[in-house]
């Protein structure tokens, strides 16, 4: 009697966690487990084949779109990373009401649909749009040319990781105390030297683990690439969905889907590693 | 405040607020514009012209209902899954505890795009393709961080002594459960259900992979009324997109305030 009881508590979280467990099956696991059979798979025989991966590691307009994701990607994290640092040691250390202000302003764009965002921007930097139209009120003919080239999608990009990667490495700036500060000014070290040697090693983690999560978004992009990128070179995020949606090769976009996903655990690579670092830097 | 510093501080807040608002003040302003045409930056004549365009428009209409209807069910379904599953988390101690946590949160882990292909060439076996269901499930997917993370924290909140005193007065435990524990954790479920449902009124991506074209929501339609219809349509769907984006922030910031939102954030 006793024992069963026991057992019957025993089960009881285990049934809890199984609904949200069998949909992380059905809808994670289960999609990622085929994905990876079929792309090693011949998409008229089923027999298996490394000739998806092939295309897209081989063919030039393939090689092409991966390196042309991957710089994206970077840019947009070494420049997010760059101008968020920026910003966020300008809040840190001028406390008064327009840095207030610019903390209250990074945090609603968080909350903005993406697409509304991708629209309103194209209506600033396409040709003839917001940008052209001012330029001409001081007598000046010009095109910014952002749509369909990478320079567009980068600062498009921008405007989603500043503020994220801002608030991030706010979060890690504001853990420095301030005697801390003082007491190195007061020995006389300058600005330079205390950005070396007390802000970038207690917030170079923070730094890391921003541009992996940058990095991850960027990568696997859809929304931003497919409205305002070019058709040729494409990032991949988009030739995966024409792939899917046009073409309907499965297992060709099946092979896509594991190449992002291996692009992508690069950063969870960096993530872990980071993590893993016990403040050697100290 | 010395002069050089006041210029310094005001060109940051203005290159700052054009860049990151700018974009967003021109779209509601063309919302309301009737006449938009180059040079002009401020659009010649306002009105409501194309508000009544788009409302007469039918499957804008339709795109409006569906959206309302996918968030309302994905955050019903997400909380019936993912509620008990927190619950379990944050109160029981039990073998693979960390290892559920982990896998919950997975979906974020993966790039979006590349995991919603995987999910609909499963969905065509399973003919879900271009169902309510399909779509409804991908929107639970992809807000489960929220529906699981925040309740989990607030299970935690709750006192165990209060839980332990209704017991030992007769209480039985499901009594317990609805008359302790979920009112106690009920601001924070709250907060997650808007969360989730913001989540699913934004989705794009999955709903445009998995549902398009029998399933369009506002958000999968902006993508064709961004590529070929006029400025001012697009306008108006930002600010039907962006209005409960804004009043839902505004909720959460009168219930928990701002700190909360802070933190939510960086669960995204």
């Amino acid at each position: 009697m006793n024992e069963s009881r026991g057992l019957r508590k025993a089960i009881i979280p285990y049934i809890y966690v199984t609904p949200a467990f069998l949909l992380i099956l059905l809808l994670i696991a289960y999609p990622i487990v085929t994905s990876i059979q079929l792309s090693f798979q011949d998409s008229t025989t089923s027999h298996f084949t490394i000739a998806n991966y092939q295309y897209f590691l081989t063919n030039k307009i393939q090689l092409f779109n991966i390196g042309y994701t991957l710089f994206v990607s970077i840019a947009t994290v070494l420049l997010s990373l760059i101008l968020g640092f920026i910003l966020a040691l300008y809040i840190r250390f001028n406390q008064n009401k327009i840095s207030k202000a610019v903390v209250a302003l990074t945090v609603l764009p968080q909350f903005i649909p993406g697409l509304v965002a991708v629209y309103s921007f194209m209506m600033v930097v396409r040709n003839g749009g917001v940008l052209s139209r001012i330029a001409l009120k001081f007598g000046i003919q010009y095109n910014p040319n952002m749509l369909y080239a990478a320079k567009g999608l980068i600062s498009m990009n921008l405007w989603f990781n500043i503020p994220f990667a801002t608030l991030l490495l706010l979060a890690s700036l504001s853990s420095i105390k301030d005697a801390s500060i003082e007491s190195a000014r007061d020995i006389g070290a300058k600005k330079m030297t205390l950005l070396k040697d007390i802000i970038l090693p207690s917030t170079y983690k923070q730094i890391f683990i921003a541009g992996a999560f940058v990095f991850m978004s960027n990568v696997g992009a859809f929304t931003t690439p497919f409205l305002m990128g070019a058709n040729n070179p494409q990032m991949l995020g988009v030739v995966l969905y024409r792939e899917f949606n046009e073409n309907m090769n499965y297992n060709q976009a099946a092979a896509l889907s594991v190449i992002l996903f291996l692009l992508c655990s690069l950063s969870a690579v960096v993530y872990i590693i980071v993590n893993m670092r016990k403040e050697k830097w100290r | 405040m010395s002069r050089r510093k006041f210029i310094l501080n005001f060109s940051i807040l203005f290159i700052f607020t054009f860049f990151m608002y700018g974009p967003l003040l021109n779209t509601i302003m063309l919302a309301f514009a009737t006449q938009y045409q180059a040079p002009h930056i401020i659009p010649s004549a306002f009105g409501f012209t194309w508000w009544k365009n788009v409302f007469s428009q039918g499957d804008l209409l339709q795109a409006f209902f569906n959206s309302f209807l996918i968030a309302i069910l994905a955050t019903i379904v997400s909380m019936i899954i993912c509620l008990p599953a927190a619950y379990a988390i944050a109160r029981y101690e039990f073998k693979g505890r960390s290892w559920f946590l982990f896998s919950f949160l997975l979906s974020n882990a993966f790039p979006k795009i590349g995991l919603y292909t995987a999910i609909g060439i499963i969905f065509y076996k399973l003919q879900l393709m271009g169902t309510l269901t399909g779509v409804v499930l991908i929107n639970v997917l992809n807000t489960m961080i929220f529906m699981i993370w925040i309740p989990i924290g607030a299970f935690q909140n709750v006192y165990k002594q209060q839980e332990e005193a209704a017991r030992d007065v007769g209480a039985g435990p499901i009594r317990t459960f609805f008359k302790i524990t979920f009112p106690s954790a009920l601001p924070a479920i709250i907060v997650a259900a808007m969360y989730t449902f913001l989540g699913a009124l934004d989705e794009s991506q999955g709903t445009l992979l998995v549902g398009f074209p029998q399933i369009k929501t506002m958000a999968t339609s902006m993508y064709g009324i961004i590529l070929d219809q006029s400025p001012m349509v697009g306008a108006i769907f930002a600010i039907l997109l962006i209005v409960p984006a804004i009043l839902i922030l505004w909720i959460c910031y009168k219930f928990l305030g701002k700190k909360s939102i802070l933190q939510q954030l960086f669960v995204k």
